[in-house]
């Protein structure tokens, strides 16, 4: 979609009657609202009093504003929609267009929406999602602020040597020996020639000791070499593994920073592997192919520079097939990254089912699924090695070819030169040298056939690198965040939240909560419970409004801050791998014993812990599977309450516990509470009872605030959800009692 | 082995699908979208009559039957009912709820694929569809594609475009070409 002024611009042109003042918001849309398919060249625009709707140059409708009672986004599949209300309440479709400008369209049907409504127009929202990249005009990535069109490879490769900067020495170092050994490889064919032109083919005999001479200086040459190259390896290996630990401390860096919004749009397999794979890869090149590519050039060159001084049309005839080779794996160049992408799709692909059967292996052995996992796997394999097979045949057909058009030079060689020694023009010590120096050309010529596609692996490995370096932290601390010792109000002020911009999860909520209440937060799964505490603990910020705490925006309060006196126990308990003590004082590791054996009983831990064998050291499994969901939730609470946080926020914390435990923890809980906020989330609502108000979430919206009594009296939805537990407790009697009283 | 057959029919007691006939329903478009008049048994159990000024539709199985189990929902998108298949609608219903659901999931037709490069991870595609030239961008080409039965494939672009390729046997050589090695 063009700007809105380019938009504006083109309206004026085609329709002579409107005045750029006039148009207030423009739409761009490319496809026909009411046809099933279709491209269109369509423009929405909101005028003064009425939205004006063209296609492909021709006014298509005309409606006035105060008809419309509602602007609404709607996602379609593979499209989205903006649609109206009218007062009659009949919908309407403004315009549709194709995925591109999804959060655009989602905004600026929104900014519509409040002007029907009377508000003013905000157009703050074109910058913030109009990050498009100022060379092609193509829209960035989500989260992304690099373009892949224009990625700059030189860019990358300065900031690199920037980072590498306290290894600049040593890498200098390496660089000068590589000089020096790519010289000295020019000295044992030279040699070589002395040897055989002086003493094997000598007519006179040879003295000893010049001779014993000469086969001391191609050790000592060899010598020299060897200890060089020695050397340059540790010093490159040494640079290497400093420049990947500096940039794995970057990404990982990086990431614990990022919010949640950021982290969950990658999966933990792929953000290990940039922590972990991608700095390796660059790490190899460094330390190995960076170190080939200098000496193999310089040996090219040096060697190079040799043969055509010394006869140039001989080395043309050597250099000759190059260019060809070269040429013919330009042309497989794509098929090959193509195998290669595809071998490591498979790979990857039967990795995926391994870890999935294997973590899912209850699953697996509770339905009797062993035979199918079996031949899911078998199949995946086979295909996999059908793949290999391709690639290496592949290889094995065009490699043959290739290496005999490289070395076809040699042929014309020993023709040229025999005719030459024949003749009388050349000595056999002389053939020996050049014929040194041809095998020794060959080697780099081989292995630059294979620099491109070892330099886009790489490149590939540092764009991914810093593309996690260079993401935005969106919930970024403010220049001037303060740390604020919170006192515990806080207040909800028209506060509106959506995880994407198209569509608001929460709507509009405002609510005022004092130090020591405690929040019961109530609705239906999926009405944004959990968003809202989400909210509290910012790990997303709200799309409009403020959330303050003690009357501080908490944008303004340093996440540092904030965070450290919160404590949560979410739905989903993770626990580290470590002992029990070490999860519990996970948030205080200055904890005393005592503190941590208190924290534990209040949670109710402590007496189940004890029965472990080795207790407080027990070591839980990876995500804590060697317990109990129960028994992992209250390490979770006890994690929670030795923070001692101001705030504290249960999600579904005790839903895994049976009742009778959550009623000790509770009233443990009670005792604990008395002098700090609490927001609650549960859906078994006598998890709520001591709660001092409740709020019933709907559709987004705060639909109820109150006791339970005044919701009970209200009867709306906290009634009708408090009635429907009752009924299903009525179908066991034994809960009746427990609910009724709790009622 | 046990008998599943018995357990999903006692299953179908508890759970009824209320079914969205040509028999029960009418359908017709109002404005610019579909209502429906729908004879539905109600949550206790009687014959009730009811009209939705504007109704929306699901597809249950957007890959494998686009145009059979479809559900039907109300504005607050609460399932009203389900259409197990659409041709059986009749003619004229059939029409109209097909042109509906292809208003919703807008999936252009790729007839040929000109060029493709790849970059960094992300694949550039020029291709030719049954509503013109166009030009998209997919990220990890292996994730973006999906194998629908042995033939079908449907390409998903980074913006969340939505394309298909009926059947990759029937594209001409270069195209398929550059796409074989991505299936």
């Amino acid at each position: 979609m063009e700007n809105r002024q380019t938009l504006t611009e083109r309206l004026c042109g085609m329709d002579k009657s409107l005045k750029k003042e006039d148009i207030l918001l423009p739409i761009g849309f490319d496809l026909t609202p009411t046809a099933s398919r279709k491209k269109t060249d369509g423009i929405a625009a909101l005028l003064k009093d009425r939205i004006a709707v063209y296609e492909n140059g021709e006014k298509t409708s005309d409606i006035p504003t105060e008809s419309i009672a509602e602007i609404v986004f709607r996602k379609g599949i593979g499209c989205v929609f903006v649609e109206y209300r009218d007062k009659c309440d009949k919908w309407h479709i403004l315009c549709r267009s194709d995925m591109e400008y999804l959060d655009l369209y989602a905004a600026a049907a929104r900014e519509m929406n409040r002007y029907v409504e009377g508000k003013e127009i905000s157009y703050t929202y074109e910058k913030e999602i109009d990050r498009r990249c100022p060379k092609c005009n193509r829209q960035y990535k989500p989260g992304s602020t690099i373009c892949e069109h224009c990625v700059d490879k030189k860019s990358y490769l300065a900031r690199l040597w920037k980072i590498a900067k306290p290894y600049h020495k040593l890498i200098y170092l390496s660089v000068g020996f590589y000089f020096i050994i790519a010289a000295a490889n020019l000295v044992p064919p030279y040699i070589n020639r002395i040897l055989v032109d002086d003493y094997i083919k000598a007519e006179t005999l040879p003295k000893v000791l010049s001779y014993l001479s000469v086969i001391l200086s191609m050790l000592g040459v060899y010598i020299v070499t060897q200890l060089l190259s020695m050397i340059r390896s540790v010093f490159l290996i040494k640079a290497s593994n400093g420049i990947v630990v500096t940039l794995r401390e970057m990404v990982f860096d990086k990431i614990q920073k990022l919010s949640i919004a950021r982290i969950s749009k990658r999966t933990s397999g792929e953000l290990m592997n940039r922590v972990s794979n991608d700095t390796a890869n660059l790490s190899r090149f460094i330390s190995q192919d960076f170190g080939n590519m200098v000496e193999q050039i310089l040996i090219l060159l040096a060697v190079g520079i040799y043969l055509f001084s010394y006869d140039w049309r001989l080395a043309l005839m050597i250099i000759l097939p190059t260019p060809i080779v070269m040429y013919s794996y330009r042309l497989f160049h794509r098929f090959m990254r193509q195998i290669f992408h595809r071998q490591w799709q498979m790979e990857s692909r039967a990795n995926t089912i391994l870890h999935d059967t294997f973590s899912g292996i209850r699953v697996v052995k509770a339905f009797g699924m062993e035979k199918r996992e079996i031949k899911r796997y078998d199949e995946i394999t086979q295909v996999e090695r059908d793949t290999n097979i391709r690639a290496n045949v592949f290889f094995a057909k065009i490699q043959p070819f290739l290496d005999f058009f490289m070395g076809i030079g040699e042929y014309f060689l020993l023709y040229y030169v025999g005719n030459k020694i024949i003749g009388g023009q050349m000595t056999i010590g002389e053939m020996s040298q050049f014929s040194a120096y041809v095998s020794i050309i060959y080697g780099p010529l081989r292995w630059i056939s294979w620099l491109p596609r070892r330099l886009t692996w790489v490149m590939t490995s540092i764009v991914k690198i810093f593309d996690v370096i260079d993401e935005n932290t969106d919930v970024a601390d403010k220049e001037n965040a303060i740390d604020h010792d919170i006192d515990g109000y806080i207040s909800f002020e028209n506060v509106s939240f959506g995880y994407d911009k198209t569509s608001y999860v929460l709507k509009n909520i405002s609510l005022d909560i004092k130090p020591g209440e405690m929040i019961g937060i109530v609705g239906k799964s999926g009405v944004g419970k959990s968003t809202l505490i989400n909210l509290v603990m910012r790990m997303y910020d709200v799309s409009e409004g403020t959330i303050k705490i003690d009357g501080i925006d908490i944008r303004d309060i340093s996440q540092q801050s904030l965070r450290s006196q919160i404590g949560v126990v979410l739905q989903e308990t993770f626990l580290f791998s470590g002992t029990i003590y070490d999860n519990i004082c996970y948030a205080k590791p200055s904890a005393t014993r005592d503190e941590v054996i208190t924290a534990a009983k209040a949670a109710g831990a402590h007496s189940f812990i004890m029965k472990l064998p080795n207790a407080y050291n027990t070591k839980v499994g990876e995500r804590g599977h060697t317990l109990s969901g129960g028994e992992r939730q209250r390490i979770a609470i006890a994690r929670a309450l030795l923070h001692n946080p101001k705030i504290l926020i249960l999600d579904e914390a005790t839903a895994s516990l049976d009742t009778e435990t959550e009623k000790q923890i509770q009233d443990a809980l009670q005792k604990l509470i008395a002098d700090r906020t609490t927001l609650a989330i549960a859906h078994r609502l006598s998890t709520l009872r001591n709660a001092t108000r409740l709020i019933v979430l709907d559709k987004g919206e705060l639909a109820e605030v109150g006791t339970h009594d005044e919701l009970i009296k209200k009867q709306g939805i906290y009634y009708g959800l408090v009635m429907a537990q009752r009924q299903m407790s009525k179908m066991s009697p034994k809960n009746q009692a427990k609910q009724e009283a709790t009622a | 082995m046990p008998d599943t057959n018995k357990s999903t029919n006692a299953l179908k007691e508890v759970v009824a699908i209320k079914y969205i006939t040509k028999d029960n329903a009418k359908f017709k478009v109002v404005n610019d979208f579909v209502s429906m008049t729908v004879t539905l048994p109600d949550d206790d159990g009687n014959m009730t009559e009811k009209t939705y000024d504007r109704i929306f539709l699901h597809r249950a199985f957007p890959f494998d039957f686009p145009y059979a189990y479809i559900s039907v929902l109300d504005s607050d998108s609460a399932e009203i009912g389900l259409i197990e298949d659409i041709d059986a609608m009749g003619e004229e219903n059939a029409k109209l709820l097909r042109a509906e659901l292809d208003r919703k999931y807008y999936t252009p037709i790729i007839k040929q694929i000109i060029s493709t490069k790849d970059k960094f991870g992300y694949s550039y595609w020029k291709i030719l569809t049954d509503e013109g030239e166009m030009e998209i961008t997919l990220h990890d080409t292996f994730q973006s594609l999906l194998k629908v039965g042995g033939t079908r494939i449907f390409v998903n672009d980074i913006d969340g475009n939505r394309f298909e390729i009926p059947d990759i046997e029937k594209l001409d050589r270069q195209s398929y070409r550059r796409i074989e090695l991505f299936l």
